[in-house]
């Protein structure tokens, strides 16, 4: 029946509605550059959400956990192949996105009779110099972007657009990692509370004679209620947080961030929670 | 496929060989023009290896760089056919990686041994044609055990442990009844002697080597040519600057040439 092209029009437009429906639990992820490289962010739940893909690429995601290894593991073989076959300095994020895995995200997302994706990808890549530093995004129907400063993974457009806008406002010309961290867990908390409050909405949208929606269009949190918000979910998450170092000895500059060092870098309010 | 973490397996999928089979029974000699050390001092092991590449009686290159880095924490030391060298550490090194980052983990200190061992066998009619042999030493720091290993091999792929060193190449002969000279009735063992001496050693061994092997070439001062010497602790490796070796040849190694 999908042959008529409406109902396969029909069919997509169902396949959008699943698939947002997927990212509802999702932890969103941030990644901005700092003075000394990339920094990736997210507050994971069982399985980590951040990984090495080669000597300078990052790779955050969001979704299925099998569908992201899949993806990881065909980013993981193109990108060494290349890299043994030319050299490490032709193997470049865009090239991996564009031509490797964005064409088999998309072709899944419209073969209507088998199974989508469910992932949506961040890939940092470290450049040369910090100016080629760039970040790729790329969503479960194959459309992907690339920017430079910061991008974020979120369950919906419009929460990831409230994150940005807040990196926006709050990013300042260069960061140490310290500041960073800070700023990547309060835009990561704009998400998850944004998310929290969809979920509150949506339940009260099915309770009749609620008052209205005024409560999701609320001012910005402080900063304070921002890491506090992190706190309250830090106990039952981890704190998962990795660079791209421009200055690390040897090829590779990719290295996540042991307890230990997050326990010095986090926030104070933080600090505790990670230490046990 | 990639599941396993088998980067050599991907490359063999898509049609790769290493280096060429060649035509057996060509006769050639086979030679391993070079002197390579590695020896086990106090704070883990010191691999070293003169600079100079022969073709025949001919040198070709002076500043090669035979004591090569595969990862954060193992070195292989090179004689042999340099082309097929080359390209064996560039699949090792490719290897360790794509394990590490596909499979979340380090690959053991074994899993990099076998590793290497599979290389040379895939590489035994190349050897036996006389034009692929390779004859390497590899060392490293094993962090699960936190003490330094030193292996070396035969052309076929066969490994065995150096306990306390290990050489390879043509100038080595001459050094390995100094090896074994000075670990048994040196002042102290080799894995007793503090960085600095473990370094005054290496310099004393390679121009030992040169004296009486025209393949090394040992430390030619004019041109400020020094060995390779790399360290590798519970911290990773260390490449020595030619100007810590400077001091040291000037003062300890070369009034007693």
């Amino acid at each position: 029946m999908y042959e008529e092209p409406y109902r396969w029009v029909e069919a997509v437009g169902n396949r959008r509605q699943y698939l947002d429906e997927q990212f509802k639990q999702g932890s969103p992820v941030v990644a901005l550059t700092y003075d000394g490289g990339i920094l990736l962010t997210t507050v994971s739940k069982g399985t980590p959400k951040l990984y090495e893909i080669y000597d300078r690429l990052a790779l955050g995601g969001m979704g299925h956990p099998t569908d992201l290894e899949k993806l990881r593991f065909s980013l993981l073989e193109m990108a060494h192949v290349e890299g043994f076959n030319r050299s490490p300095s032709d193997v470049t994020g865009s090239r991996l996105i564009k031509y490797g895995i964005a064409p088999v995200i998309k072709q899944a997302f419209e073969e209507v009779y088998k199974a989508p994706f469910i992932v949506r990808i961040l890939v940092a890549e470290l450049g040369q110099k910090p100016e080629k530093d760039a970040l790729l995004t790329i969503n479960y129907d194959g459309t992907f972007e690339e920017v430079t400063g910061h991008a974020v993974l979120a369950a919906t457009t419009a929460i990831q657009g409230k994150m940005l806008t807040y990196l926006k406002e709050q990013q300042q010309a260069t960061l140490s990692l310290e500041q960073a961290l800070n700023l990547a867990l309060r835009a990561w908390a704009i998400g998850s509370m944004a998310q929290q409050q969809d979920e509150a909405d949506q339940q009260a949208e099915a309770k009749p004679a609620a008052s209205g929606s005024g409560s999701s269009s609320a001012a910005t949190p402080s900063s304070n209620a921002l890491i506090e918000h992190v706190r309250g979910l830090a106990s039952e998450r981890t704190i998962e947080c990795a660079l791209l170092e421009r200055q690390a000895p040897g090829t590779s500059k990719y290295r996540p961030l042991k307890q230990s060092d997050l326990s010095r870098l986090l926030p104070a309010a933080l600090q505790s929670v990670v230490a046990n | 496929m990639g599941m396993q973490g088998d980067f050599y397996q991907l490359l063999k999928e898509q049609g790769y060989t290493l280096g060429s089979s060649g035509q057996v029974g060509t006769g050639h000699v086979l030679t391993n023009a070079t002197t390579i050390l590695a020896f086990k001092y106090r704070d883990g092991v010191l691999v070293a290896g003169d600079r100079r590449a022969t073709a025949g009686n001919m040198v070709m290159y002076d500043r090669t760089d035979k004591v090569l880095e595969i990862d954060r924490h193992s070195v292989m030391a090179i004689a042999g056919v340099p082309a097929t060298a080359y390209e064996m550490v560039r699949v090792l090194e490719h290897s360790f990686k794509y394990y590490r980052r596909t499979q979340l983990q380090e690959l053991s200190f074994d899993g990099k041994l076998r590793a290497v061992s599979k290389l040379l066998k895939e590489n035994v009619p190349a050897a036996l044609a006389g034009t692929g042999a390779v004859v390497p030493v590899f060392a490293g720091y094993d962090l699960e055990q936190g003490s330094a290993k030193i292996f070396f091999y035969d052309i076929l792929g066969a490994e065995f442990e150096g306990v306390e060193y290990a050489v390879s190449g043509s100038g080595s002969p001459t050094i390995r009844g100094i090896l074994h000279y000075l670990n048994t009735w040196g002042e102290q063992p080799l894995n007793a002697l503090p960085e600095e001496q473990a370094m005054v050693q290496a310099l004393r061994l390679l121009t030992s080597a040169a004296e009486f092997d025209s393949a090394t070439g040992g430390v030619n001062r004019e041109a400020s040519l020094y060995p390779v010497i790399k360290l590798i602790s519970g911290a990773g490796v260390q490449t020595v600057p030619d100007a810590t070796l400077k001091p040291l040849y000037e003062s300890q190694v070369v009034r007693y040439v």
